[in-house]
């Protein structure tokens, strides 16, 4: 359990499977709640009971994110660790747009940065991001993320085409916050 | 045969099963596309076994597995639509020309060609992708073509030879197909896999000039 000064990080637990079940029922649309065909699926409480209960190794590096109440306010974790090119894909999900927002957010971010940089010894992770989480997005651009570019219409919900975009951070990037540019920019016109 | 133009690219079949595992085995493939050197060839064939499978009759299956044949030469490469997305209307495209003489740029982009008409003509997709190395500049050339737009550029996302390589994302909609297509009506109208195929020269004849 990491305590912060905002938030308090842990393993995520088979207990915490209602809060996720919330984020899959909620109206936002999130990258991270994805499938790999970029669809939205629903899974059933049981299911990410189960995902969650698993052991560590198949659960891989999956976290809960309380506030300093023990509110569960999000999850971040690693998934998709690629040894041999010395990246991962991570993944942030908050429960409140504050949470991006704040100081709380940016707390989860540099953990799993760690976690990836430090505990790991990855060299990059990349995260992927919906058109519409404009929040999302601040929150690694001040981290030190840079946008790689964004699959168009990849995604089809409520009527709508949606962007992914894929963002990237660093090792070196992330040890120098001083230096971030972030912002997403678009290869083509 | 589910799929037949000029350029014959039929559904894969267990028939192509050594076809297919002998090309995954190969240096190249695993160089260009995916693969583990170290895998072994009968994992190779129970992966192999597992793409080719039927799904049971009315069901939308995940990933189409196409050959690329000749009658005269024989299977001359794969074609493989994965990550088929039904609602968002999306797939992932790989292409591999196992036939190394014929890895001219006329029969890979006849093929990409003839692969983009199915998924948009026949399965009515919106949208196809495809990730491609950043050294692999023939093939990358080649969806542009299509009309493909570079969306991504993946930094340092690809080991080989112990150095890291750019990784390409391409996305091609229908609309930009369809213009692709009408700008290049007379490559497609005329483009005959079979004839090219006839006019290369054959493993063992010199190039001609």
């Amino acid at each position: 359990m990491i305590v912060g000064q905002h938030t308090v990080i842990r393993t995520a637990e088979r207990d915490d499977a209602r809060f996720l079940r919330a984020a899959y029922l909620g109206s936002a649309l999130r990258a991270s709640l994805l499938d790999v065909r970029k669809e939205p699926v629903q899974p059933t409480r049981e299911e990410l009971e189960e995902l969650l209960g698993s052991k560590e190794t198949a659960r891989g590096l999956f976290y809960a994110v309380e506030d300093l109440e023990g509110r569960v306010c999000g999850f971040c974790g690693l998934r998709g660790v690629n040894q041999e090119s010395l990246f991962a894909e991570v993944f942030f999900l908050f429960l409140s747009p504050e949470m991006e927002a704040g100081a709380g957010g940016e707390e989860a971010v540099q953990f799993v940065l760690g976690q990836a940089f430090n505990r790991l010894h990855l060299a990059k992770v990349t995260i992927l991001v919906l058109d519409g989480e404009t929040g999302l997005g601040a929150l690694l651009a001040r981290a030190g993320f840079a946008c790689e570019g964004a699959q168009r219409q990849a995604v089809h919900a409520r009527g709508v085409w949606h962007d992914v975009q894929t963002w990237t951070c660093f090792r070196e990037a992330a040890e120098a916050p001083d230096n971030h540019t972030g912002g997403c920019h678009a290869l083509q016109d | 045969m589910p799929f037949k133009t000029d350029a014959v690219i039929r559904r894969a079949e267990r028939d192509d099963l050594d076809t297919v595992v002998g090309w995954m085995s190969e240096p190249d493939f695993q160089y260009f596309l995916y693969g583990d050197p170290a895998q072994s060839p009968r994992q190779i064939r129970e992966r192999i076994v597992s793409m080719l499978g039927r799904a049971p009759g009315q069901t939308m299956p995940g990933g189409v597995q196409l050959m690329i044949d000749s009658p005269s030469l024989g299977p001359v490469g794969l074609v493989a639509l994965q990550n088929i997305s039904w609602r968002n209307r999306s797939c992932s495209l790989d292409i591999y020309i196992g036939r190394t003489h014929l890895r001219n740029r006329m029969v890979t982009a006849v093929a990409v060609l003839r692969a983009l008409e199915y998924a948009f003509d026949e399965l009515n997709l919106h949208r196809v992708g495809a990730f491609i190395y950043a050294f692999n500049t023939a093939s990358w050339r080649i969806f542009e073509m299509s009309g493909a737009k570079r969306e991504l550029v993946l930094r340092r996302q690809v080991l080989r030879d112990g150095v890291l390589h750019d990784v390409y994302g391409y996305g091609v909609l229908r609309e930009e197909f369809d213009e692709a297509r009408r700008v290049r009506s007379r490559l497609v109208e005329s483009a005959s896999l079979e004839e090219m195929v006839k006019s290369l020269p054959a493993d063992d004849e010199e190039p001609k000039a």
